[in-house]
């Protein structure tokens, strides 16, 4: 991770995918972690460009505040997320990461007293506009939150949850709807005998994994994940990470993350937090290997945070 | 020395908590153990015939050709006793003596015209006849009247010894001399200056053997059912049997001291006289005579019971509690939970809404005859006769305000468990993109489940059992089974006021009240372990089961 790369080189990760049986055993699973293959290509410039943009962002920000009563969740934040990529957001803990993520698909709402300034937008959509449609937003853009969160009732409602608020009503659309959001999510193939055992049953990354599914069932263009592996064991983590590269050519994905090696691993573009400013965005190779800011590299090297 | 005082407190807290638990389950046993015991005594007992004969005719239930040769073989156990009775009161009861005696005279004259008109004998023969039979009356009056036993006597063998003997023989004035043959053998046991305490406690007698057995000649013109029938259990007969054996008088032993009751066999009072028997023989053959078999009369909870709940059951009752629990229910329940859910969801925590919380908390703790007589006054008083839908009182009356008694209660606990439905599982749901009201319909209200129906099983226990909200509401000592909303009804537990303050006739029958408590409590228990499974079921479900 920490090796110098020039500009023409390309950083793909190739992860082999951990058999099912070899997570059975912490001490097997470590080497199949490390085996993880680092290929450092040397690609013609052309390709580099592939990495700089090419689509519009799907979501813009532009000196967008958000303010708890008299205090600061974020200030000033201007950044662009891009379609079909997966970008992360890193900081301290305390810095706004959370807040911003939560602006997008309004989900401060819950909290009182919150004021939010400046411009939010999704799709072309300002988000915070009076006339927006809060239902709409929230089936475009889903959420994963920190701890898994699963309803109380079965894995099939769980998931069928978001399409019934649709209005999908017959059945066999929402098999159909359950089977492609569990196969996306890699948790088909063990739950499949029994859709109808209880969503608590199952373990921390499975739940995780079904919370993901169920924000897939609708079928959003944005998803955004709050610390989705924080609550996790590194085995889990993994596969929540696989799961996520699977992803990121369907979907554009907004990853709130503390850990920065997750971060490297993941994301195309890195967003950099600190006290609620945005401190410094860009690719992430470029935020990693080469940060503009001071306060970027502390952070990065571990010098504070 | 800290880790040994922790200790102790350790072992103390420990010893302090089975304690409690011990006293509890103490208290528990002590207070249900005599209901249920007592009140299963209701429902199990020993039942005699004429608890057979009851259930056949007034509940239409039994073979009538079984009861009908029990009770002969029972008539036949009583006879040699009302035999007894009967000749003893023939022989003291002296109006009727001479009431008879004249009656046989007139007879007598009768017979003697009828004699003279069909020229059997002639006139001067029947007016003869006649003088001797009017003097013979005259005789047996003066010696039913007199007090003296030596004048009694003389007169009596006058009237045995008298030569018109002969002549009125094969007549119905011959009928005289039996009379005075009884009446001497009367007169040689018995003391004739005590005729008046024996008529009396003959009267007594009389009266003890009509309540043990009931009315000689099946009366079943009678009002009251309990006049009907004698002793239809053995615990029954076994008091009125003491009541016949003994007698209580309270008697000054010391002076200045009160007074103590002594009990003297009441077979002393007549001692000498042929009834003397009687008691010993009741005694003896109580059980051939009531014929007392196990009976187990389940019908008692669905029964409807005769006049002051003498016999029968508590149906009425049940049905009357079941209906105006259900009915405070539906109404609390709704109004409760929505309540509780604007409480929570809808609402910033102003002054406002802490002072409704506060009216809310201090409801809950309202007497319960305040809500009576704010349902009297606003129900039955103002607002039903308003509507015109019921002047007086009402099940809907009674309804309402033990709706209005559990309202608090159900909203508080309602409140307490939608407050503690995880906040993930709300944003969860928003997120996905469900409004507020369907949010909590199909996420926060199911999670929440169990903790609102433990408010709703608390509320129930109550709604059956309180008294005062329905007393001047919707609780009726005496009517109809249960039916419309717009009538009062009879309750488990105002019936159970109404006996307990009731008059003699609740308190001879004991097993009636305990079987109606027993009534209460197993309903109470029944809609209790309902919810309880119900709601298991649903926190199972919720916990990942």
């Amino acid at each position: 991770m920490n090796a110098t790369l020039t500009e023409n080189e390309t950083v793909t990760e190739e992860t082999t995918p951990i058999p099912a049986e070899e997570t059975s055993s912490v001490g097997q699973v470590i080497p199949a972690v490390q085996a993880r293959a680092v290929h450092v290509s040397a690609a013609p410039r052309a390709a580099s460009t592939a990495d700089e943009p090419t689509a519009p962002p799907v979501i813009r920000s532009h000196e967008f505040s958000l303010l708890y009563g008299s205090k600061v969740g974020v200030r000033g934040i201007t950044m662009d997320i891009y379609p079909q990529s997966v970008t992360a957001i890193i900081g301290p803990s305390g810095c706004g990461k959370s807040t911003f993520l939560r602006s997008i698909n309004r989900m401060n709402d819950l909290v009182p007293n919150t004021r939010a300034e400046g411009r939010l937008e999704v799709n072309g959509q300002n988000v915070y506009d009076r006339r927006t449609h809060l239902v709409n937003l929230r089936q475009q853009v889903g959420m994963v939150f920190q701890r898994p969160n699963p309803f109380p009732k079965s894995i099939y409602d769980n998931i069928a949850y978001g399409p019934r608020l649709q209005g999908i009503r017959g059945r066999g659309a929402l098999d159909g709807i359950v089977e492609r959001c569990l196969r996306d999510a890699a948790l088909w193939d063990e739950v499949k005998d029994d859709l109808k055992k209880s969503a608590l049953a199952l373990s921390g990354g499975q739940q995780q994994r079904l919370c993901i599914a169920r924000a897939l069932a609708t079928e959003p263009k944005v998803l955004l994940m709050d610390e989705p592996c924080s609550a996790l064991d590194p085995v889990a983590t993994a596969r929540i990470e696989e799961l996520i590269a699977k992803l990121r050519d369907t979907y554009t994905i907004v990853i709130v993350t503390h850990n920065m090696q997750q971060a490297a691993r993941v994301s195309s573009r890195t967003a950099f937090f600190c006290l609620g400013i945005l401190i410094e965005c860009g690719l992430t190779r470029d935020i990693f290997t080469n940060p503009r800011e001071k306060q970027t590299e502390d952070y990065i090297t571990g010098r504070f945070g | 020395m800290r880790t040994l005082i922790r200790r102790i407190l350790d072992r103390l807290f420990t010893s302090v908590a089975g304690l409690s638990v011990l006293l509890m389950s103490a208290a528990l046993v002590l207070v249900l153990g005599p209901i249920l015991w007592r009140g299963a005594t209701a429902v199990v007992f020993q039942g005699t015939v004429e608890f057979r004969r009851m259930q056949l005719y007034e509940f239409g239930r039994g073979d009538a050709e079984a009861v009908k040769a029990e009770v002969a073989q029972a008539t036949q156990a009583r006879a040699p006793v009302y035999q007894m009775l009967d000749e003893f009161s023939e022989g003291i009861l002296v109006e009727k003596l001479s009431d008879r005696a004249k009656d046989i005279n007139r007879s007598f004259d009768d017979q003697v015209a009828h004699r003279v008109d069909a020229g059997t004998i002639s006139s001067e023969e029947g007016r003869r006849l006649g003088r001797a039979a009017r003097k013979l009356r005259r005789t047996l009056l003066d010696a039913y009247d007199t007090d003296d036993k030596d004048e009694a006597l003389e007169l009596l063998d006058e009237v045995l010894s008298s030569p018109a003997r002969k002549d009125l023989k094969n007549t119905v004035a011959e009928s005289l001399f039996k009379q005075a043959g009884k009446y001497k053998r009367i007169v040689e046991s018995v003391d004739l200056t005590q005729r008046d305490t024996y008529a009396e406690s003959l009267r007594e007698v009389s009266d003890i053997l009509r309540e043990l057995f009931g009315p000689r000649r099946e009366d079943r013109a009678a009002d009251l059912a309990e006049v009907r029938y004698g002793v239809t259990r053995a615990d029954q007969a076994a008091r009125v049997l003491d009541r016949l054996l003994w007698t209580e008088k309270w008697v000054p032993v010391e002076p200045g001291k009160p007074l103590v009751k002594k009990r003297t066999p009441r077979a002393e009072r007549f001692q000498g006289t042929p009834i003397a028997g009687l008691f010993s023989t009741v005694e003896r053959d109580l059980d051939k005579m009531l014929r007392p078999e196990t009976t187990v009369y389940w019908r008692f909870f669905t029964d409807n019971s005769t006049t002051g709940h003498f016999f029968g059951g508590v149906g009425p009752e049940v049905v009357g509690t079941l209906m105006l629990t259900a009915l405070a229910m539906a109404i609390a329940v709704p109004i409760g939970v929505v309540t509780a859910a604007y409480l929570v969801e809808c609402t910033k925590d102003t002054l406002v809404v802490r002072i409704l919380r506060t009216c809310i908390n201090t409801l809950a703790g309202v007497p319960s005859i305040v809500f009576g007589l704010f349902g009297l006054a606003f129900f039955v008083l103002w607002a039903l006769p308003g509507l015109d839908l019921a002047h007086g009182s009402s099940v809907l009356a009674g309804g309402l305000t033990l709706a209005l008694l559990v309202l608090p209660i159900i909203i508080r606990s309602s409140e307490e468990a939608i407050r503690a439905v995880p906040q993930s599982y709300k944003e969860a749901s928003l997120a996905l993109g469900a409004g507020g009201l369907r949010t909590f319909l199909t996420v926060t209200l199911p999670a929440a489940l169990p903790g609102v129906l433990t408010g709703v099983i608390l509320s129930m226990s109550r709604a059956a059992g309180e008294t005062a909200p329905i007393l001047f509401t919707a609780a009726v000592a005496v009517g109809p089974w249960p039916g419309s909303l717009l009538k009062p009804c009879r309750t488990l537990s105002y019936a159970s006021y109404d006996m307990a303050v009731g008059d003699r006739v609740a308190q001879r029958v004991p097993h009636n009240q305990f079987g109606m408590i027993l009534a209460l409590v197993l309903l109470v228990l029944i809609l209790n372990v309902a919810a309880i499974l119900i709601r298991s079921r649903i926190s199972r479900k919720l916990r990942g089961g």
